[in-house]
């Protein structure tokens, strides 16, 4: 009983999820920030502060516009959309004490294995072969962490796609982590120095971003293509706004 | 048999037991919304929030949308308070069969 209790408060839980509205917009977001991470690529003109600097801030730009304008617009869509097909809910307000105990996961949880992973890798192998191998790395390791982070959500918001979706995120880490071990990785002379910004070096900067663009892009797409499938069918099952008698 | 008999037999009741559900992990909630996902009638519907109302588990409260009557209801503290005793019951009494 207390089961079928706990099913009904996961539901409700994802009813923000039930049109495919959010999905759309953050796979939206996904894609325009893949957009600058992938055009913005690095040039042996540039230097590289000034391109890493400018490519940082067209993404912070990009993510509080991207946000603001997705919030905006999910406001308007679920107000003359869902809202009049299957109801309104107001949330919940989070708590201090919920924030505390989500920072204090994602320490336990998320930080600390992070770091003791960089640590270790650190100790069985030299700074030059991790950076070497970060376009490599890089997007298995956040395909793993995004991957589990929608399995979080599915268990959480009782939403099975959110199953597929990390599913989904956890294969295309590992498929750009593949096609970036199988173009080769950057060699690093011996004698490179970790405080001197060596060519090489930068190579596997600039490779990184690219791996961390084509995950963010694939994500978006798989994020798009759940909202547009969920949406339509959200659309077939609910085709009318509901008319409530006086 | 004792701890059967002290179950809140407002909550108990099947339709009852699922709307606390749906208002327990919102702030609030419009008929509409209950409607759908309780899959009752309006009319039973009507029924069993009046009798949540009574019982002081849920308030309601009728705004406009528009030209549009809209009637949010959410769950009172005495309402949470008994949800969540009603739980707690519900769980003892498996856990010790």
């Amino acid at each position: 009983m207390n089961v079928q209790i706990d099913n009904v408060v996961k539901r409700t839980r994802g009813y923000w999820f039930v049109d495919g509205f959010i999905e759309m917009a953050a796979g939206g977001l996904f894609i325009l920030l893949a957009g600058i991470i992938l055009f913005d690529g690095y040039s042996p003109e540039d230097s590289f502060p000034s391109w890493f600097l400018s490519i940082a801030g067209e993404v912070a730009l990009a993510k509080l516009f991207g946000i603001l304008t997705v919030v905006l617009l999910l406001w308007w869509l679920k107000d003359h959309f869902t809202y009049p097909r299957t109801g309104f809910v107001r949330g919940n307000r989070v708590t201090s004490a919920q924030v505390l105990i989500i920072l204090r996961n994602m320490i336990l949880f998320v930080l600390l294995p992070i770091s003791g992973l960089l640590f270790a890798s650190l100790l069985i192998s030299s700074g030059n072969a991790i950076l070497s191998s970060m376009p490599a790395w890089f997007p298995i390791g956040l395909g793993v962490l995004w991957a589990i982070l929608c399995l979080l959500a599915a268990e959480w918001l009782g939403l099975r796609r959110f199953r597929l979706i990390g599913i989904m995120t956890l294969l295309a880490g590992m498929a750009v982590g593949i096609w970036q071990l199988t173009i080769g990785l950057t060699e690093f002379p011996a004698n490179t120095q970790m405080e001197i910004l060596h060519p090489a070096m930068l190579e596997s900067i600039s490779r990184t971003l690219a791996s961390l663009g084509m995950l963010v892009l694939i994500c978006g797409v798989v994020l798009v293509l759940s909202g547009v499938v969920t949406f339509l069918r959200y659309r077939k099952e609910n085709p009318t706004p509901y008319e409530e008698d006086v | 048999m004792k701890n059967l008999s002290s179950l809140d037999r407002v909550i108990h009741e099947p339709a009852r037991l699922t709307l606390m559900a749906l208002l327990s992990s919102v702030k609030s909630a419009d008929f509409l919304f209950l409607l759908k996902e309780s899959e009752l009638t309006k009319g039973n519907l009507s029924v069993h929030l009046t009798r949540l109302e009574e019982a002081g588990y849920v308030e309601a409260e009728k705004t406009f949308r528009g030209k549009i009557p809209h009637t949010e209801y959410r769950l009172t503290a005495k309402g949470k308070t008994a949800f969540e005793q009603y739980r707690k019951s519900l769980g003892s009494i498996f856990n010790k069969e």
